[in-house]
């Protein structure tokens, strides 16, 4: 008689098949990082991690959420837009004192998940092509951005930019914090619906799983994260800035990308998204450390990305 | 009472303590402690390395980098290129710092994202030099810029002038929105104000390239048969002006522009009554210059107006002169020297 495989030789099965493509982007970025270390020494210290993840984690967290959009088969250009929002919003409501600054915070991330959610919805109701919509929604969100604040300018509380941004690795703690927040959301219904919409969406609905409302939460999560990049933007420069975000779009699918993420939804982790951001932002510390001119960081960059996606699909061949 | 006599002994102490700081032979410029010994390296952490006017401002930056090599002030350049990222930016003046250059130069890509990481060079004694786009903290060894509302003050006085107070015009804008764009925009304002004669047909807000601009205008034309002036403010604009115009076969009034090469080309060769002044590439280099002057201890500002070079019709001709030395799609500046930035500097 055969065995049928439990439950969880069945997932151990797909957690593998998921990780099996990310191998050689954890070893390139393992070289990098020692690379990046033996460079620059000063990286192995508290006050040193601690500056290296304040510049890298917006671009880990919007990574993550364009990753949570990807998943279900979307895409997400209203990112970086969000973020400016974000950075003004912030900059105007967040207050000097621990409750107006908490406050603030949360409307921000409010305005953001509810952006997100609005988002959502006209992608999974209407059926619309989520290029289109976030393309759209990218110009509403940055109008709504340069409405709150034409220039540049508002301010953040000293104390919680020296918080945040200070000689403490807060941002690693806070990224921790969201991947293992992740990791439990899996464990919930509406954790294993994401995952289970994306991965298969009719197969998902068949099983009872409603998958319009996992893509409005991805959305909506999706955009909570973009606003709190913004947040912390806000806290890193000390002020908002309506159009900083715009670059982070592009740099967030980058990241996705390297990280095996596809673009037909299903395929990829949270932790490959982190591990690619991670990998775009140590390379723009190596370059500058190995002495390159700029004209070689644009081709290092390409050849990174180049190289990162040809092992990935190498060994898919091979597998 | 005692509130006096306290003001008095704060005062007194205050004094005291001013006595009692070490001599220095000149007040030092800010951020510089005066332990850094030269040769020094300089950073340059440039916003975007791509756009033509970037690439020339680059290269008087490593002019006056090779200048100062010879007499050994600097030893070497380092150049990041934040493709347009601001958040790439903070980034590479971090790693700067870790690296412990001795000077950065920058032009911003946001007026508050550097504001932190800039201070943070300054409290480490680097000596920042802001050039062009400006950081709003003032903790940093010197900004240095030209005063966009002059511009476009002049501009406008040159358009009235002509006009003699009388006739219709078109003003031709940067991107809206832009700060550089709206200020040159603001200083037109009230000359424009002072001629009620000149009346603005209409405005155009495009990106200061010649395309969009040739664009905005060949449709401007078939609306508008009259202009008698065009007041331009900046970049290839009014080189997209003259394309559109004489396409149509119009009569070239009087116009304003920056001294971008195709511009000044077709001013001589069309014959035009003109007016241009410039965003200079050296302020690049002014930068560097600046900070390596601060980091040996003499006393720079910390804001720095640079006058606006005009060229007209008087002098363009000492331009085209030298228009070989520039890129087709490039900015001929005016000529420098160090002994000019001295100057500027108020040094000598």
């Amino acid at each position: 008689m055969r065995q049928v495989p439990s439950g969880a030789a069945l997932h151990a099965r797909l957690i593998w098949r998921r990780n099996r493509g990310q191998i050689g982007l954890f070893v390139l970025l393992a070289l990098l990082l020692a690379l990046y270390a033996f460079l620059h020494p000063g990286l192995l210290s508290w006050a040193g991690i601690a500056r290296f993840t304040q510049n890298w984690f917006p671009v880990a967290l919007v990574a993550i959420a364009q990753t949570l959009v990807m998943l279900m088969g979307g895409i997400d250009l209203a990112i970086g837009a969000t973020v400016g929002l974000g950075t003004v919003l912030a900059a105007t409501l967040v207050g000097e004192s621990a409750l107006g600054a908490g406050l603030g915070i949360t409307a921000t991330v409010a305005i953001g998940v509810a952006a997100g959610g609005l988002v959502g919805t006209i992608v999974a109701l209407f059926g619309l092509p989520a290029i289109i919509v976030t393309l759209a929604s990218s110009f509403l969100i940055g109008g709504a951005a340069l409405l709150v604040m034409p220039r540049p300018g508002g301010s953040m509380p000293g104390w919680l930019s020296e918080g945040l941004v200070g000689v403490h690795p807060t941002a690693l703690l806070i990224l921790i914090l969201i991947l293992v927040a992740w990791r439990v959301l899996r464990a919930t219904p509406l954790g294993l619906s994401i995952d289970a919409a994306g991965d298969n969406p009719a197969g998902a609905f068949r099983s009872g799983v409603n998958v319009a409302l996992a893509r409005i939460a991805a959305y909506a999560i999706s955009g909570g994260l973009a606003a709190f990049a913004g947040v912390y933007v806000a806290a890193q420069t000390g002020a908002g800035d309506p159009l900083i975000g715009n670059p982070l779009t592009l740099q967030s699918i980058t990241a996705a990308v390297l990280g095996g993420v596809g673009f037909l939804g299903g395929q990829g982790t949270i932790r490959g998204a982190v591990a690619g951001s991670l990998l775009l932002a140590v390379l723009v510390n190596v370059m500058f450390f190995l002495g390159l001119p700029p004209v070689a960081q644009y081709v290092m960059q390409g050849l990174i990305i180049v190289a990162a996606m040809g092992i990935k699909r190498l060994r898919e061949r091979a597998a | 009472m005692r509130r006096s006599i306290l003001g008095l002994a704060a005062a007194a102490l205050v004094a005291g303590t001013q006595l009692m700081a070490p001599a220095t032979a000149e007040a030092a410029a800010k951020c510089i402690k005066g332990d850094r010994k030269p040769p020094f390296t300089v950073g340059w952490a440039n916003i975007y390395s791509v756009p033509t006017w970037m690439k020339q401002t680059e290269g008087t930056i490593t002019d006056v980098v090779e200048q100062l090599k010879k007499d050994g002030l600097v030893d070497n350049l380092v150049i990041t290129d934040a493709e347009g990222n601001a958040n790439n930016q903070i980034t590479q003046i971090q790693s700067m710092i870790d690296a412990d250059v001795d000077a950065i130069v920058v032009i911003a890509g946001s007026s508050t994202a550097l504001n932190r990481v800039i201070e943070q060079a300054c409290e480490k004694g680097i000596a920042v030099a802001n050039v062009d786009s400006l950081v709003d903290t003032d903790q940093l060894t010197v900004k240095i810029n030209t005063n966009s509302n002059e511009w476009g003050k002049q501009a406008a006085e040159f358009i009235a002038d002509k006009l003699g107070g009388q006739g219709k015009i078109i003003i031709m804008n940067g991107p809206a929105g832009i700060s550089v764009s709206e200020d040159r925009r603001a200083g037109a304002t009230p000359v424009l104000e002072a001629n009620p004669g000149l009346e603005v047909l209409t405005e155009t807000n495009t990106a200061y390239n010649s395309a969009p601009a040739q664009e905005a205008m060949t449709s401007l034309l078939f609306q508008h048969s009259e202009i008698d002036g065009i007041l331009s403010l900046g970049g290839a604009l009014s080189a997209g002006a003259i394309l559109a115009m004489d396409r149509q076969g119009r009569e070239l009034p009087p116009m304003t522009g920056e001294n971008y090469r195709q511009f000044l080309e077709l001013w001589k060769e069309k014959e035009l009554t003109a007016w241009a002044t410039m965003q200079p590439n050296w302020l690049g280099g002014l930068g560097v210059y600046a900070a390596v002057q601060a980091l040996n201890g003499k006393d720079i500002q910390p804001y720095v107006e640079v006058p606006l070079p005009i060229i007209d019709n008087g002098n363009i001709d000492e331009y085209l002169a030298r228009a070989g030395d520039f890129p087709a799609d490039g900015y001929i500046y005016s000529p420098y020297d160090l002994a000019m930035f001295d100057q500027l500097l108020g040094l000598k």
